[in-house]
């Protein structure tokens, strides 16, 4: 899988390369600001571009604008986004660009630690999936418990927390221990309490969470 | 009213009549100038009543003196524009007018040189007209248009009248060179084209004057303008309609008493507009020097006390901090000055040759800048002294906006530097085997602590995304059900004001959690006028709680070096309601 990476501080930089090329990752390029990081994933069409939030010139939030911007020009292109901070407007934002199916992530830049993880999430992300930091999961999940109108079961928010971390039917399930067959039933009841049309599936997942993102 | 009298017992200053200010207006010269002048155009217009009542006439009599009252006219309406109005050209000019028509009203008379005078001058009050209308309201021609148009406006008067007395019909005069009808009247009507061209552009360029007036203003411009500009054109096509049809004596006497009326009326519109709405009275320098000597010295509306002396109601101050080297209101938010070149006018106001501020004010209504210089150096004292007040209020802001700073370049130091940092050690640390499983731990939560830690002392999403937004994730990580009414708030307040509101509604989030117990609560931040209004009601148990509320202490503090006030509700089983308005028109 091709990356290109956008991320100011050079040892940041290259501490990123170097957690994805162990695992496997081609980095095509790095860039160290907004303007120049959509110039080159333009120019080199690599499988997910990852983009620190915070970039120069204005060093406030330039990484997820040029990601913005990458996913309007080549909507092929998957994007993970870190931040040292995780706020849900952004992640929303982020998740509403991905109408074309999932490939969008937004993770704490501190995930890049855990290796293997980070990988794996980055991973998922260019297989067309969306992955949302646990934090902002749990930041999703402490707003419905605290919503009165918030109908779904317990069971339905521990799937659709899942869901918002970008796994699948069968994930779900074997993190639930459940059967595929009775997340897929859970699935479809939060659809339908979340008003969704059933169409595209992918879509509807993305859309599920930013639903309640967006509250 | 005699000054020690019973005026004295109400504790004002006897403004209005305790000195006789006009004298000291602009030198002392002024009055004196409008006396003698009004005097000596009032005892020429009497001498021209009766020189021309003095001979045969053969009309009615009382038709000779028309002229001569009209000259009366002129002068009275001018002399008091003039005196309301010292530094205003307006009254002079009027003055000029009614000597004019002196000398025009001079035909009359059977004196022959005094009859030269009178053809000569004979269309001249069609240009003192013209003149009126370009200088309007201060009195003075601005931009060369309107000098080239009054310009133009004097020679079809006075030189392109030469063929009709030198060619004309009729008696013999002085100036007659040959009996010529044909050259006078050729004469006539090229004056006749040549003035329908400069009442043309006179029209044309008053009217987009007037559109680029402010709407107060421009509402009494239309009357006036098209009374000016219709009573030049009545005048003489009334006269060729008169002529061409060969009317009756009868009617040409009505006729010329009807354009006499009419004429008559511009000076009379001309003191009306001056007076009315936005061109007030003046009280003169003298009364705001008496004011200032009585007035409490803390906060006194200076602005206000010029705009009556100068007769400008959109007088400003502005107050010069060298420091900064800005311009600041009394409240201490900056102000930009007019561009050099532009309708208002700078007037600096110095003391001993420093800069302590400037008065801005209309240049178009205040013609003169000596008056308005001479206001500024009766005030300068005082301008100073509130000058330091403004500067005080301007460094609290500031003192705000550096600790603004400070928290900023914290913020962002324990991102960029300590956080970045601990993540790469982290990086190092996934490297190990599972010994090193603790370390991993540790340094997760040292980078989870550090994330809190910055976000609290000045959190990113209020500087890149304003107040709303900042709020809401506020909102969201409270485990309170928080309800956010923000409104968009566009342009974004500024960000000493916008950090305040967000502290404000964050250290009373706090005290909610912390002792409040209450189940609901609710975030409200609108503007409302020129100030931003932040509200946070809870329905929790309110009244008194012993050693609370310090932490909002030191935020009504901060609430007020920026000039704002903050208030806190906390009846007993009412729940408790934090109320803050922060100015916010700089």
């Amino acid at each position: 899988m091709r990356v290109v990476i956008g991320e100011d501080d050079a040892l940041m930089r290259e501490g990123v390369g170097l957690v994805l090329r162990r695992h496997g990752f081609e980095v095509a390029e790095s860039a160290a600001d907004g303007g120049d990081l959509v110039r080159k994933a333009r120019a080199h069409q690599p499988d997910v571009v990852i983009a620190d939030i915070r970039m120069p010139p204005t060093g406030t939030d330039e990484g997820l604008r040029a990601a913005l911007d990458i996913r309007a020009s080549h909507p092929r292109i998957a994007i993970v986004v870190l931040s040292q901070h995780v706020q849900q407007r952004y992640a929303a934002e982020l998740l509403e660009t991905a109408a074309g199916g999932g490939e969008v992530g937004y993770l704490l830049k501190q995930r890049v630690a855990d290796g293997a993880t980070f990988c794996a999430d980055v991973r998922r992300v260019g297989a067309g999936a969306s992955v949302l930091d646990p934090e902002v999961v749990a930041l999703m999940l402490g707003r419905m418990r605290r919503d009165p109108l918030g109908r779904l079961t317990p069971r339905q928010r521990e799937v659709l927390a899942l869901m918002a971390e970008g796994r699948s039917n069968t994930g779900i399930a074997k993190a639930l221990v459940l059967t595929p067959k009775a997340v897929a039933k859970h699935v479809a009841h939060i659809y339908e309490q979340l008003g969704l049309q059933p169409d595209d599936d992918e879509h509807r997942r993305v859309l599920a969470v930013v639903r309640y993102l967006t509250g | 009213m005699a000054t020690g009298g019973p005026a004295d017992l109400t504790g004002l200053p006897p403004v209005d009549r305790a000195l006789p200010a006009p004298r000291l207006a602009l030198g002392g010269l002024r009055v004196p100038a409008l006396a003698l002048v009004t005097a000596t155009v009032a005892l020429l217009a009497l001498a021209e009543v009766g020189l021309v009542l003095s001979q045969p006439a053969p009309g009615p009599r009382w038709a000779l003196v028309l002229v001569p009252a009209v000259a009366g006219v002129y002068l009275v309406a001018g002399a008091v524009a003039w005196q309301r109005r010292p530094g205003n050209r307006t009254g002079p000019l009027i003055v000029a007018g009614a000597v004019v028509w002196v000398i025009a009203g001079a035909v009359n008379t059977t004196a022959a040189p005094l009859v030269a005078a009178g053809l000569i001058a004979a269309t001249v009050p069609f240009a003192v007209v013209v003149h009126l209308l370009h200088g309007f309201p201060s009195g003075r021609l601005r931009g060369w248009r309107s000098v080239g148009i009054v310009a133009a406006g004097y020679v079809v008067c006075v030189l392109m009248q030469a063929p009709l007395y030198l060619f004309g019909e009729g008696p013999a005069t002085l100036l007659q060179i040959a009996d010529r009808p044909d050259l006078a009247d050729a004469g006539r009507w090229a004056q006749w084209a040549v003035g329908s061209c400069v009442m043309a552009a006179t029209a044309i360029l008053l009217e987009r004057r007037r559109r680029a007036m402010a709407p107060a203003r421009r509402h009494g411009m239309a009357p006036l303008l098209a009374y000016g500009i219709g009573a030049v054109l009545f005048v003489p096509i009334s006269g060729q309609v008169a002529v061409v049809a060969s009317a009756s004596p009868d009617a040409v006497l009505a006729l010329v008493v009807a354009q006499l009326a009419v004429l008559a009326g511009v000076p009379v519109a001309f003191l009306a507009a001056l007076r009315r709405g936005g061109f007030p009275r003046t009280t003169g320098l003298a009364n705001l020097a008496t004011w200032l000597g009585t007035a409490p010295a803390d906060r006194v509306d200076v602005a206000a006390r010029l705009a009556d002396a100068l007769g400008d109601p959109s007088v400003q101050v502005a107050f010069w901090l060298p420091d900064p080297g800005v311009h600041v209101d009394l409240d201490g938010r900056p102000v930009a000055l007019p561009p050099p070149g532009s309708e208002r006018g700078i007037a600096a106001v110095r003391v001993g040759g420093r800069r302590v501020g400037a008065i801005v004010y209309d240049a178009r209504l205040l013609g003169e800048p000596a008056e308005v210089a001479a206001a500024a150096g009766v005030v300068a004292l005082a301008f100073d002294h509130l000058r330091l007040t403004a500067e005080l209020r301007a460094s609290r802001v500031r003192i705000v906006e550096a600790a603004d700073g400070e928290r900023r370049r914290i913020a962002r130091d324990l991102h960029d530097g300590l956080q970045a940092q601990l993540v790469l050690l982290a990086m190092e640390a996934d490297r190990l085997g599972d010994e090193a499983d603790a370390l991993r731990g540790g340094l997760r939560t040292a980078i989870g602590e550090l994330r809190e830690l910055a976000q609290g002392v000045m959190p990113a999403v209020l500087t890149e995304r304003g107040l709303g937004e900042a709020v809401e994730e506020l909102a969201a990580r409270l485990p309170l059900a928080v309800r956010c009414d923000v409104e968009p708030l566009d342009p974004r307040p500024p960000a000493a004001v916008e950090s305040t509101a967000y502290f404000v509604v964050s250290e009373a989030l706090a005290n909610t959690l912390k002792h409040a117990d209450a189940g609901a609560v609710r975030v409200a931040v609108a503007a409302r006028g020129d100030a931003l209004v932040v509200e946070v009601s809870d329905d929790g148990a309110g009244g008194a709680r012993p050693g609370g509320g310090t932490g909002l202490r030191c935020i009504a503090a901060r609430v007020e070096a920026l000039g704002g006030r903050l208030a806190v509700d906390r009846a007993p089983g009412r729940g408790t309601r934090v109320h803050a308005e922060l100015p916010c028109g700089w």
